[in-house]
């Protein structure tokens, strides 16, 4: 019985954890007016308690040949597990935003490049982890390789 | 030959009030009649200004002279000789005139500084050098040249482009209020929605925290351009809620049209601007709903309140096809245009635009 008990229970946190995700958009999809001047907006998906996940991003780019890394302030809207992302780094060079999320023990991780017009919706990625740094150079050298074209 | 001017007939003319044959000779005389078209545009305006005046309630004190005035008629009429009838009923059309005259040169609400972009734009009929101020009541014109700034309270700030007639309206805390004629602003607002408004011949732009461009000409056919933010375009109960990155055209007498986004297929474009002014609308809505992206259920969203029957029934399998239908919304609430239902749809499917 008891072993029967922890079978279920692995299995429901490998599915609650499975379904720990985020989504992404434009300001407007926040239906807040503070958020207009975000970059996006992004909202947890499959986390019982958005109130009490954990939330942060960086801004990962490449300026005039060098590796940066910026720690961007993540603003919560009213509604819970609502966010949005706010221009935190330089117009030049190519930036994607890192989000790294945390709900109980599921995690949570996307990739959104920015593109000159705003954020890449097609091009952006996400995952029930954080990303790895192989993750991050990638998407940072298909960004690259997409401003060329 | 200019024979006959028909000044007496213009205002009816521009209301669409004539029977059919005087307006066609109405229109006849216009063409052939510089004077008289030179009336007509004034007077175009002049009803256009009408328009986009805001209602003014009366002063108390002038409805106690009224009553009063009402009630010493009542025991008087007996005695009074027919002239003395008229005479009351002028003072009263005074007095309500006077009140009248009087709330208007009150300030309603606060003044805003104008300043000068470029060339000579003038507020009140008189040209600003570096800077003014416009209160309620006042008109601020640009010619070709000329451009200027409004700072509206403490809200934000309207661009004003070559060309363009407009006024302030109301100028309060509450309410931030511009009509305009002709032309074009651009608007960019930092204040909770519903603070800002602008009047137009074809409805009024409502501020949902946003910056935009309107464009109009004196009879009502404009666009709406919104670049960060929501823009609700409303007429009559008719609402376009139009988001960053999309556009919403307006014409007189239909109100604003469905909103679309600025990079939509140009097919479906086109088909939106027949199905719009009634043109084969079923072939154009077979377009619209073939060619649309998971984007463009901003539009379809938005045509499902302004089809009837089957075809709202057609719009919404689109939409299902295209992006999942959330949780709560069914597609019978959907038919019946249950607001509720609607509200939630357009909430979800605004994660995709």
């Amino acid at each position: 019985m008891l072993r029967l008990a922890m079978v279920v229970s692995v299995v429901a946190a490998t599915v609650l954890a499975e379904g720990f995700t985020f989504t992404i958009g434009n300001p407007v999809a926040s239906q807040d007016f503070r958020a207009k001047g975000a970059a996006f907006v992004f909202r947890t998906e499959g986390c019982a308690d958005p109130a009490k996940s954990q939330i942060s991003a960086t801004a990962e780019g490449l300026l005039k040949g060098e590796r940066k890394s910026l720690t961007l302030q993540v603003m919560a809207m009213p509604k819970p597990g609502i966010y949005a992302v706010f221009l935190g780094w330089p117009a030049e060079g190519d930036w994607i935003v890192n989000l790294k999320g945390t709900c109980a023990e599921a995690k949570a991780g996307a990739l959104v490049p920015i593109g000159p017009k705003g954020f890449i919706r097609e091009a952006s990625k996400f995952f029930h982890r954080p990303a790895t740094d192989a993750e991050i150079e990638t998407s940072l050298k298909a960004l690259r390789q997409r401003g060329k074209k | 030959m200019c024979t006959r001017h028909v000044s007496r007939n213009l205002a009816a003319y521009i209301d669409g009030g004539l029977p059919p044959v005087n307006a066609r000779q109405t229109e006849f005389h216009l063409e052939q009649c510089g004077s008289c078209r030179g009336e007509c545009d004034q007077v175009r305006r002049g009803m256009a200004m009408v328009e986009h005046l805001s209602v003014i309630e009366a002063p108390e004190a002038i409805w106690f002279s009224i009553e009063a005035a009402l009630q010493d008629n009542q025991q008087r009429e007996i005695r009074m000789a027919g002239w003395w009838r008229w005479a009351l009923a002028a003072t009263v059309v005074l007095a309500l005139a006077g009140g009248a005259l009087w709330r208007l040169a009150q300030p309603a609400g606060a003044r805003w500084e104008v300043v000068r972009l470029d060339g000579s734009p003038s507020v009140a009929a008189k040209p600003i050098g570096g800077k003014g101020q416009v209160g309620a009541g006042e008109w601020i014109e640009t010619d070709a040249r000329s451009r200027a700034v409004v700072k509206v309270g403490e809200i934000g700030s309207v661009e004003v482009a070559p060309n363009t007639f407009v006024g302030v309206v109301a100028a309060r805390p509450g309410e931030h209020r511009l009509a305009l004629v002709r032309g074009e602003i651009r608007a960019k607002i930092t204040a909770p929605p519903r603070l800002f408004f602008v009047n137009t011949a074809s409805g009024t732009a409502v501020d949902l925290g946003c910056e935009y461009t309107l464009h109009t000409s004196e009879d009502g056919f404009g666009t709406l351009q919104v670049t960060k933010g929501w823009v609700a375009f409303e007429w009559k109960g008719l609402e376009s809620l139009v988001p960053a990155g999309a556009s919403c055209q307006t014409r007189p007498k239909l109100g604003p049209g469905i909103p679309y986004f600025d990079d939509a297929p140009e097919s479906v474009r086109r088909a939106l601007e027949a199905f719009s002014l009634g043109n084969n609308r079923s072939e154009a809505l077979s377009t619209i709903l073939s060619e649309s992206r998971v984007r463009d259920t901003l539009t379809l969203w938005h045509l499902l309140s302004r089809v009837e029957g089957g075809d709202r029934g057609r719009v919404f399998d689109r939409i299902a096809a295209l992006t999942p239908v959330p949780a709560g919304v069914s597609r019978e609430q959907v038919l019946e245009l249950d607001p509720e239902t609607l509200k939630r749809w357009k909430e979800e499917l605004a994660w995709t635009w």
